[in-house]
C-alpha cells in the first residue's frame, strides 16, 4: 500500500467515530440510545402519578432526593401499554439540559457502532413519532433503532415537563 | 404443499427466464442500435489536443512550484473538511435535507417494455392478482423478520434485513385496496415473498407467486392518462390485472404516498 493510500485509509479511519449505545426493549424491537445521555437504569420502582399531567408522563420518582418524570415511553411511541415485569426497567436520561426517566421493557446491552454503520431510516413517516428515529442498524442480522432523545418531546412538552 | 412446489416452480421459472437471452435477443432496443452506432462513429473520430490544452499543459510545467502549492492547499481544505464532518454529530448527519413530501414527481422515461413481447411476473396478493415486469423485478425474497418503525404510515410494514441490504416491506394489500382493508381481511393475509421493485430498497408482500407470462404489447391496455393512477402501467386483459409501474409505484413510496395519491 502506498503511502498515499495509507494516509487516505488512516484519515476515513479517523472520521468513522465509534459511538456507543445502550440498547432497550420495546414490543419485540430493539432501540439505541447514546450511551453519554444514560445516567443510570433502574429496576421497576413505584411511580406516583402527577395529577394534571398530560398523558405521555407517567408521574415521578424519588431518585436519592430528586424528583425525576418518568415519560410512557410506549405511549410516545404509538405502541399498546404493557404489564410492568421483572425485565422492566427506567433509564434515567439525560436530554434538553433536563434529567428525566423512560420506561422500557428491558435493558439489553451496550453496544459499539462506528457512524457508517449506521443509516437513515426510510423518510416516508408523517406521524410524529417518525421524529425520534435518528437511524437505523444492522446488528448481527438484527435492527437497531436509533432513538434521537432531544427528539422525544417538542419544545413545549420539554418546558411543560420542567413545570412538573 | 402443492402451493409450495407451485412456488418453488414460479421461483425456478423466474430464475431461468433472467438467465435466458431468448427473449430479449428478439427485441433488441434501439438503444443499443444507438450506442453502436455511436461506437462505430466514435472509433472513426481523430483525438486532436485543442491548442488551449496545450498553451495550459506548458504553463503548469513551468509553474511546478505553484502547482505543489495549491496541492498543499487542496490537501490543507481536504483535512479541514474531515475535521469539521467528524464535529458534526450523527443525528445531525443523519437528518433529512428536505421533507420526502417536498420532491417533485418523477417524470416517466421510456420504458425497456414497452416494445416487443417481454415477461411478467404474476403474483398474488389477498386474492388480488398483481403483475410486474420482469426487467424491472429487483428479486424475490421469503419474507423474514419484519422490524416495525414507528411513526411510519399503515402500509409500512418495516424494514426487513437482508444480508446487507434494509428492506422496506410494504404491506401491499393495505398499500393497493385501503378501502377494503379491515381486520378480518389482516387477519387472513398469509404473506410469503417480498417482491423487490427494480434497484430500490422497497418491496411488495406477495402471499403467493402465480407464474411468469411472454405477454405482447397488445396484451395489455396500456394507461394513456397522465398523472392518473400512476402507479399502473396498464391491465392485462387476458388476465383482468394490474401491470405495475415500477418507478412510479417506487416514487409514489418514496413520497409516502399511497394507492389514493
Amino acid at each position: 500500500m502506498s503511502n498515499l493510500t495509507k494516509q487516505s485509509a488512516k484519515k476515513n479511519d479517523a472520521a468513522d467515530i465509534v459511538l456507543q449505545w445502550v440498547t432497550f426493549k420495546l414490543q419485540e424491537e430493539t432501540y439505541g440510545i447514546n450511551v453519554m445521555q444514560v445516567q443510570e437504569v433502574l429496576r421497576y420502582t413505584e411511580i406516583a402519578p402527577v395529577p394534571g399531567s398530560p398523558d405521555y408522563v407517567l408521574g415521578i420518582i424519588n431518585l436519592r432526593g430528586n424528583v425525576v418524570t418518568v415519560i410512557d415511553t410506549r405511549s410516545r411511541f404509538g405502541l399498546e401499554p404493557a404489564e410492568v415485569t421483572d425485565n422492566t426497567r427506567i433509564v434515567i436520561i439525560e436530554a434538553e439540559k433536563q434529567v428525566i426517566g423512560i420506561l422500557v421493557d428491558s435493558v439489553a446491552e451496550v453496544v459499539y457502532l462506528k457512524s457508517s454503520e449506521i443509516d437513515t431510516a426510510p423518510n416516508v413517516g408523517t406521524d410524529e413519532s417518525a421524529r425520534f428515529i435518528q437511524g437505523v442498524s444492522n446488528r448481527d442480522g438484527e435492527l437497531l433503532i436509533l432513538v434521537d432523545l432531544n427528539k422525544l418531546l417538542s419544545d413545549d412538552e420539554w418546558e411543560e415537563i420542567r413545570s412538573i | 404443499m402443492s402451493n409450495l412446489i407451485a412456488s418453488q416452480k414460479v421461483m425456478q421459472h423466474y430464475l431461468s427466464a433472467l438467465l435466458t437471452e431468448e427473449e430479449q435477443s428478439e427485441t433488441v432496443t434501439l438503444a443499443e442500435q444507438k450506442k453502436q452506432q455511436l461506437n462505430a462513429l466514435l472509433s472513426q473520430a481523430v483525438v486532436t489536443e485543442p491548442a488551449a490544452k496545450i498553451a495550459v499543459k506548458a504553463d503548469v510545467a513551468a509553474d511546478s512550484a505553484a502547482l505543489a502549492a495549491l496541492k498543499a492547499k487542496f490537501a490543507r481544505a481536504e483535512q479541514a473538511q474531515q475535521l469539521q464532518q467528524r464535529d458534526i454529530p450523527v443525528a445531525e448527519r443523519l437528518a433529512p435535507a428536505a421533507p420526502a413530501l417536498a420532491t417533485p414527481p418523477v417524470k416517466a422515461a421510456p420504458k425497456d417494455y414497452r416494445q416487443g413481447r417481454f415477461q411478467a411476473l404474476f403474483f398474488d396478493v389477498a386474492g388480488l392478482k398483481v403483475a410486474v415486469p420482469l426487467k424491472e423485478l429487483g428479486g424475490i425474497h421469503q419474507l423474514g423478520k419484519i422490524n416495525s418503525l414507528i411513526g411510519k404510515p399503515d402500509w409500512f410494514k418495516g424494514v426487513m434485513l437482508y444480508r446487507e441490504q434494509k428492506i422496506n416491506a410494504v404491506d401491499t394489500a393495505r398499500w393497493v385496496m385501503p378501502e377494503k382493508y379491515d381486520q378480518s381481511l389482516q387477519q387472513s393475509l398469509n404473506y410469503q415473498y417480498v417482491i423487490m421493485l427494480g434497484n430500490s430498497d422497497w418491496g411488495l408482500c406477495c402471499e403467493a407467486l402465480v407464474n411468469t407470462y411472454v405477454l405482447e404489447q397488445d396484451d395489455v391496455k396500456w394507461r394513456e392518462a397522465e398523472g392518473k393512477r400512476p402507479w399502473m402501467a396498464g391491465l392485462i386483459k387476458k388476465h383482468m390485472c394490474v401491470l405495475v409501474d415500477v418507478d412510479a409505484m417506487i416514487d409514489l413510496l418514496n413520497r409516502g404516498l399511497d394507492i389514493s395519491a
